[in-house]
């Protein structure tokens, strides 16, 4: 059982500050569905506004077509998996799973068997008498989901549960999450400031910044056809390339920037005209050393200042002609050895692979 | 002499002057409880006995000296502290926990404003707390003619629990304060989220995380209560409770009764705290154990994973002072019982001083006094004392003094 779950022009004050601005979201039953943004960016106060610990000062909140609005977090289809988790750490395992049940009457026997149904799920069969301080930190988070499913919510609310645990650990539970996700088949909405989580796990993301959505839409989409500046940087790494535009041919815009003119591809909902300040944006992996017979549409002349190695890849950060720094990204199968500091070399990078946008506010600021 | 020697020898005396100054007038005054003479004493040192802890002495002259077992007023003293503990018990401990729990919905400048309020009765003179306690409740007793209201007013353990709740329901409250700031309150909503009512995130999150605090409340609340004197010398009017009792025996008189009384509480509080301490190791210890056995099962390779044996564990701690207790309970009822408490050595000192009287008295009649002696001699005194010291027989029933 799943529900929709629609933000209204959704906007939550404290006092002049606005948390979230005239949010507007639909998310669909079923779906797994991510808040992106830095921290301070609203997406803590949306989920509570979710949840019922927070009404809106501004539009409503709809679970199911039905207007949230006054109705407690206990009255709520929905369940919240803390950042911290909030384990009850005096109960027991399976005391802590089957507390939803317990506070609604509902047998010791009945609790016991649910519980035991739900540790299977997490595979943490016949460990439920354990105290909760004797888990690992995977273990607890396992629980913690466990203990929201425990009454068949309709909605799924995680505020940035994975961000305790290590990079291993990290990229275990995504992989969990979603394989529940798939199994109980309810809507998840998943709050993070980390684009990998986002990315991986989502169907689709809403990137946040200051209180209001930038962009919503499938991950791939949010990634390769950023609508600002800020989504360009903040979801991935992107390079900046601040100019004027120069020329436009359809899609395809050419901006004049110190460091010469590049060709670049335009969003079709961000016009932009000729002599309008803008920035293309290429992304580290898509900066490429050309080979022989390689033909790219841009060409850009670098100079290596450091470089470090990262495992499957190795970065490199160089300076352009103007000063401007700029990284790119080498995959470690290719032969590097040559490159050093100080190395002058030649890129290139495709039109379609960059994209342009006007000038605004960048996450990196 | 290196000056590490000296720092040592002057940190060793601090050390030892520190204890005597904290423990030396308890130890003296124990001792005194097993002298038999009649005021505390050490010196003249007169025979060891257990006397004093239980039926006391009857003088010569028939004045009964009770011990603590005897004492009526004492029992009756300590019966009503009791009860005036649990009453403030069960006042201050919910007064305190709720005043914190609204301390933490509490934001804002009135936060300090309302702090501020609570923590006063602390500051109040006890004094000042008991008599306006019952300069109150007479206005109110008078209220209401001869009934139920008047006799409520004017029930000295009533005004007593009252008054003490007033300041002691604070330090119940600091109590609460510093358990509650380390409270997550995500676990609140956690609760809340998960469908629980507010009274159920009360009763099944707050109250459990509350326990320990609970417990150190209740018995810093029965201890205060129990050795308060200032604010109930007033407010228990014409009933007594173990302070007031004490305190109205040192003014007629002190005696070893009172030693032995105090001897029995130091021995119960050190009792109370051992037992305590040994509780807690253990559960510290089976925390830990628990830990070890989570690390090993966790631990995958053999390096740390060594044999682990959850051997049957007998509470030490616990049956060495059950075994403690009934022998020590065990032998003083049979010392009791036999008489074994130095009656002998008793008898022998009596003895030795009425020999000792009836040698004065020998000395007196053999140094008879003349009438000019007796009328005031060269000191040039008119009053006549003839009859005073010239009649023997005026100390045929009196013991003597001793």
């Amino acid at each position: 059982m799943s529900a929709d779950v629609e933000l209204n022009n959704v906007s939550v004050t404290f006092g002049s500050f606005y948390a979230a601005k005239s949010v507007n979201v639909k998310i669909n039953g079923g779906e797994f569905f991510s808040f992106l943004g830095p921290s301070g960016c609203g997406k803590t106060t949306l989920l509570r506004a979710i949840s019922g610990f927070q009404d809106p000062s501004e539009g409503s909140v709809l679970i199911d077509n039905k207007d949230m609005f006054g109705i407690g977090p206990n009255k709520r289809p929905t369940s919240l998996i803390f950042q911290n988790l909030a384990l009850f750490p005096l109960m027991s395992v399976s005391e802590n799973i089957a507390f939803s049940l317990e506070v609604r009457g509902v047998s010791k026997k009945d609790r016991q068997k649910r519980a035991d149904e739900l540790l299977e799920l997490i595979a943490l069969e016949g460990q439920g008498e354990k105290k909760v301080h004797q888990l690992s930190g995977g273990q607890k988070q396992r629980v913690a989901i466990a203990r929201a499913l425990a009454v068949e919510p309709k909605v799924l609310l995680l505020d940035e549960p994975l961000s305790a645990l290590d990079l291993k650990l990290r990229q275990r539970m995504r992989t969990e999450l979603r394989e529940i996700q798939k199994r109980v088949n309810i809507t998840f909405i998943y709050i993070t400031h980390d684009q990998g989580e986002a990315l991986t796990m989502s169907d689709r993301i809403a990137v946040m910044n200051e209180g209001e959505i930038e962009q919503i839409g499938p991950c791939d989409e949010v990634y390769n056809n950023p609508l600002t500046p800020f989504v360009a940087t903040f979801v991935g790494e992107n390079n900046p390339l601040f100019g004027k535009v120069k020329e436009i041919n359809q899609n395809k815009v050419r901006i004049e920037t110190p460091d010469g003119d590049f060709l670049s591809t335009m969003n079709e909902n961000k016009k932009l005209n000729i002599g309008d300040e803008a920035i293309a944006f290429v992304r580290p992996e898509s900066l490429f050393i050309p080979r022989d017979g390689d033909n790219f549409d841009n060409q850009i002349e670098v100079n290596i200042e450091s470089f470090e190695f990262e495992g499957n890849i190795k970065n490199f950060y160089a300076t352009l002609k103007s000063g401007t720094r700029i990284k790119f990204s080498i995959p470690n199968a290719i032969d590097t050895s040559s490159i050093s500091s100080g190395t002058k070399l030649q890129l290139g990078f495709e039109s379609i692979k960059s994209s342009i946008l006007p000038k605004a506010q960048l996450a990196i600021d | 002499m290196k000056p590490t020697y000296f720092i040592n020898f002057m940190m060793g005396m601090y050390i030892f002057i520190f204890f005597a100054y904290l423990f030396g007038p308890l130890i003296v005054m124990s001792i005194t409880a097993f002298n038999s003479a009649e005021f505390p004493s050490i010196s003249p040192w007169e025979c060891f006995s257990f006397r004093w802890f239980n039926e006391g002495k009857i003088a010569y002259d028939g004045q009964h000296l009770a011990g603590l077992l005897s004492d009526w007023r004492l029992h009756d003293g300590i019966i009503s502290s009791l009860i005036i503990g649990a009453g403030v018990v069960s006042l201050s401990v919910p007064i305190g926990m709720a005043a914190a729990i609204v301390l933490t919905q509490v934001r804002s400048q009135l936060r300090d404003i309302y702090y501020s309020i609570s923590i006063m009765p602390v500051l109040f003179p006890g004094v000042i707390i008991g008599i306006s306690t019952v300069v109150l409740w007479d206005r109110i007793a008078g209220l209401g003619g001869d009934g139920f209201i008047s006799d409520v007013g004017r029930n000295g353990i009533f005004l007593t629990i009252l008054a003490q709740t007033c300041f002691i329901s604070t330090y119940c409250f600091l109590i609460f304060v510093a358990r509650l700031q380390r409270f997550d309150q995500t676990q609140e909503e956690a609760a809340l989220d998960l469908g629980a009512t507010q009274t159920q995130v009360f009763f099944k999150i707050l109250v459990p995380y509350l326990m320990p605090a609970i417990a150190s409340a209740a018995v810093i609340a029965f201890l205060f209560s129990f050795e308060n004197y200032n604010t109930t010398v007033f407010s228990i009017l014409s009933d007594q409770t173990l302070t007031t009792v004490i305190a109205s025996k040192v003014r007629l008189g002190i005696s070893p009764a009172l030693s032995a009384l105090a001897l029995t509480i130091i021995a119960l509080t050190i009792i109370a705290a051992v037992t305590y301490e040994i509780l807690r190791r253990r559960s510290e210890k089976k925390y830990a154990q628990s830990q070890e056995i989570f690390v090993k099962e966790k631990a995958a390779s053999g390096r740390i994973n060594k044999e682990y044996k959850a051997g049957f564990k007998v509470p030490k701690g616990i049956v060495a002072i059950l075994l403690v207790l009934v022998f020590a309970t065990y032998g003083a009822t049979q010392i009791v019982k036999n008489d074994l408490y130095g009656q002998s050595c008793i008898d022998a000192a009596d003895k030795e001083k009425k020999s000792k009287f009836l040698e004065q008295l020998q000395t007196l009649e053999s140094n008879e006094l003349t009438e000019e002696e007796l009328s005031g001699g060269s000191l040039g005194g008119t009053e006549d004392y003839g009859d005073i010291f010239g009649d023997p027989s005026l100390f045929q029933d009196f013991g003597g003094f001793d």
